[in-house]
């Protein structure tokens, strides 16, 4: 425990040295807050715009305000998962190619630790970041379109950061695969992909796919209570994200003893 | 285009406004300190300061060297 303190710390400190600890949590607020605006702001845009012809007019329907909330967790979904592959896709592989790594793994530290306190820090500074964006996103759907509980939030925070770790799990994983970051950032993107495509394909089959979990968060917003299908997903995507980290251990064992 | 102006409600973008200003600082603060970066250092200020948004983050994901 002593140990996976003092890598964890230092993990902090380096993370607060490469200013993440500022730029990861104000780019999840930007994310979070650009959709509420930009839906409200919509008919004016348009008309900003132009192109559109002279007496040419249509009602644009108000979203209801779990639709904009929605709104926002989709561009978490598309440019927040691109954050997390970018930033973390340096995480282990940058230091094995630069040597860092072996300085840390000469001392008894086991590579369990190693791994595991690596993946904790990202994991709490992205949960952070998601939270912060989160309120500033909730705040401006409160504002400008109506109400969401405060519980309604936090479980969406809850559930949409399984689905944030589950993509940490897999930056992590690729890490320990590969030493070239470039590589391991598009691997990671990736795998994220190919889980929404074969979710889709084999829908029916896979009711609890990690990558459904926003489309019960949905059904959770509109209807008020947590659905069934909503704790299977989470207890999936648990399980599939201790899972990639047990294998994430395993192939850094094996590929730093050859 | 100055009735848009008018029409915006500053009170709700200027938290957007000052976001990026804070992103822009540090990213030019931290772009004075280091020594080097990904690619010629005078071309990082360029896509700092012109780049609204996108400039400081990609300064940040690919503009630091990864040492």
């Amino acid at each position: 425990m002593m140990q996976f303190m003092t890598v964890f710390k230092r993990e902090m400190l380096e993370a607060g040295r490469n200013f993440k600890w500022i730029w990861v949590p104000l780019v999840f607020i930007l994310l979070g807050i650009s959709d509420p605006l930009s839906t409200y702001y919509l008919p004016q845009i348009i008309e900003s715009v132009g192109g559109l012809p002279e007496g040419a007019s249509f009602e644009i329907p108000t979203p209801p305000a779990h639709e904009v909330l929605m709104m926002s967790l989709a561009q978490y979904s598309q440019l927040g998962v691109l954050v997390i592959a970018l930033m973390s896709m340096g995480l282990i592989s940058g230091e094995r190619k630069s040597g860092v790594a072996e300085l840390v793994l000469v001392k008894p530290v086991k590579y369990s630790t190693y791994v595991s306190a690596k993946w904790s820090a990202v994991s709490v500074l992205v949960l952070v970041s998601f939270f912060a964006g989160l309120i500033a996103s909730w705040y401006y759907v409160n504002i400008l379109f109506g109400d969401i509980s405060l519980l309604d939030l936090i479980w969406t925070w809850f559930f949409y950061g399984l689905w944030l770790l589950y993509v940490i799990s897999i930056s992590v994983f690729m890490n320990t695969l590969f030493k070239v970051p470039g590589l391991v950032g598009f691997l990671t993107i990736l795998f994220v992909i190919l889980t929404s495509i074969i979710t889709n394909i084999f829908s029916h089959v896979l009711e609890w796919s990690p990558a459904k979990i926003s489309g019960y968060i949905r059904t959770m917003l509109s209807d008020g209570s947590i659905p069934g299908d909503l704790w299977g997903t989470a207890l999936v995507t648990i399980g599939i994200s201790a899972l990639l980290l047990i294998a994430a251990i395993y192939t850094f064992r094996t590929k730093e003893m050859a | 285009m100055a009735e848009v102006f008018e029409t915006i409600n500053w009170a709700l973008v200027a938290p957007l406004l000052v976001i990026q200003l804070i992103l822009q600082v540090v990213a030019l603060i931290d772009w004075f300190r280091i020594e080097h970066t990904n690619g010629p250092k005078i071309m990082w200020l360029f896509i700092i300061l012109l780049l609204n948004m996108i400039g400081p983050i990609l300064y940040f994901v690919v503009g630091r060297r990864q040492e």
